[in-house]
């Protein structure tokens, strides 16, 4: 649903960027936009970045927050973004064809949790306790695409819970609808990013899925060739590697530099 | 088509059917009740029966979703009797109605107003009461239109989107629709689903425009 708006939005955001005249946009390579279509579970952190940036450079940055999924399927139909940081690797294979490869980093990693509602708190031993018959209903992101859907049945998979979980999950569009599920009481638990659930007021932490027996989670970050303000893209995306950046997103919960495989 | 598609397909059909029993008998109550009958009140109702027309749908289904959430008004009292609605095929056909009920109660509306007096008072005069009266008379006279209004209301079920993905979500061999179906089909890549849910929703629509043109005709 999120999705819809997110859409229009970033048509809105596509229109507007391709209506400006080059010489509107700044001169000297000051005053430009940046669009960049991030995954929404960084919302929050690249809220709190943007005008960091922007103080810094000048480039006024234009969040285009949504789905990883989505943002890649914009991505495929020619979206004018400059930059992508997706929630997983599938999504950014998924626009091999339309970034710059040379570009490509792993910015960020994270960790799975499982979300209650805060009227009915819990703490869970481990993700087995979803087994429980009070557990009725279980929202996760879409394990079709959603990264987040994707990486919590991976590990459910893993610990070998999927099949007899699958009739109580409810897939949703995005980690953060899931979220919502459970913080309107509509879903007893909700399998999202740690960092999802310190943004909610109504959603409280059971359990957190450490980074050492989960799923391995990885937010690769890639120029994408249809941007108007290459430049732009490629400065912010140096940004959100510098240490004031990194500090950010740690404080946010996120992993970052993102460890080596082992 | 396979069978999670074929599935899909009956589903929604049954749900939207589901939804315009709902909505016919509370929808043609109302919509009496505004054609010939004055009371306090009267314009809140015909404009709160009319909101979901021109309120964006999404809208809609977040007032329906706080309602029949676990911690809304209604939900915590349905909740407590062992009833749950969201994420159910029960919030489905509840999303339908609403989307559906404003397009039955103004196409009603317009075949109640239709309906000449005169009988109404030539059967009083011969001893009928109301009921019989609006049994014999008037409901027979403008069941053309509650008819039609049915119609338009399931063909607006059938397509419902924003509403029902808030409240019901995208759960498949739950609460998937049609519209549902292929906006989540597109967003997660499976474009070959969606191309066979869209020729599906083509094909429906097509058969319900030719049934009610060829109805319009008859009249």
């Amino acid at each position: 649903m999120v999705g819809v708006f997110r859409w229009t939005a970033m048509a809105a955001a596509v229109c507007v960027a391709m209506a400006l005249p080059a010489g509107a946009q700044g001169r000297g390579g000051s005053n430009r936009q940046v669009v960049v279509s991030a995954a929404i579970s960084l919302t929050e952190v690249l809220q709190q970045l943007a005008p960091i940036y922007q103080a810094r450079t000048g480039d006024r940055v234009v969040l285009n927050l949504g789905s990883s999924n989505t943002l890649a399927r914009q991505i495929t139909f020619g979206a004018g973004v400059d930059l992508f940081i997706s929630a997983d690797e599938a999504q950014m294979n998924a626009v091999a064809a339309q970034i710059d490869p040379a570009t490509r980093v792993d910015l960020l990693s994270n960790q799975l949790a499982i979300a209650v509602p805060d009227d009915r708190p819990r703490v869970m031993a481990s993700a087995r306790d979803l087994l429980d018959p009070a557990v009725r209903r279980i929202a996760i992101g879409d394990p079709a695409a959603v990264p987040a859907g994707v990486y919590a049945r991976q590990y459910l998979q893993t610990i070998g819970i999927w099949s007899d979980l699958a009739m109580k999950m409810v897939p949703s569009g995005s980690v953060r609808l899931a979220l919502s599920a459970v913080e309107s009481g509509a879903a007893d638990a909700a399998i999202v990013y740690h960092t999802d659930i310190a943004t909610s007021a109504h959603a409280r932490e059971a359990l957190i899925i450490p980074a050492a027996g989960g799923p391995r989670i990885v937010y690769p970050a890639a120029l994408v060739r249809a941007g108007k303000n290459p430049d732009g893209g490629r400065r912010m995306l140096a940004f959100l590697r510098t240490p004031d950046a990194i500090a950010v997103f740690t404080r946010a919960g996120f992993i970052a530099p993102v460890p080596p495989r082992n | 088509m396979n069978a999670e598609i074929r599935d899909i397909a009956i589903f929604t059909t049954l749900a939207a059917l589901a939804a315009t029993a709902v909505m016919l008998v509370p929808g043609v109550a109302v919509a009496w009740l505004l054609a010939r009958r004055q009371f306090p009140g009267k314009s809140l109702v015909e404009t709160i029966v009319s909101l979901p027309l021109v309120m964006p749908p999404v809208a809609t289904g977040l007032l329906l979703l706080w309602l029949f959430s676990r911690r809304g008004p209604l939900g915590a009292l349905l909740v407590r009797a062992g009833i749950e609605i969201v994420f159910t095929p029960a919030a489905v056909v509840i999303a339908m109605a609403v989307m559906g009920l404003p397009l039955l109660v103004r196409t009603a509306r317009a075949g109640f107003e239709q309906v000449t007096r005169r009988y109404e008072q030539i059967a009083e005069t011969l001893g009928a009461g109301p009921w019989r009266v609006f049994s014999t008379v008037t409901l027979p006279l403008a069941a053309r239109n509650i008819l039609a209004g049915a119609m338009l209301g399931f063909s607006r079920a059938l397509g419902e989107f924003g509403a029902t993905i808030v409240v019901a979500g995208s759960i498949p061999g739950r609460t998937r629709t049609l519209a549902v179906g292929i906006y989540t089909f597109t967003e997660t890549g499976q474009d070959q689903q969606a191309a066979v849910l869209l020729v599906i929703s083509v094909s429906i629509a097509f058969l319900a425009v030719l049934a009610s043109n060829r109805l319009a005709r008859e009249s």
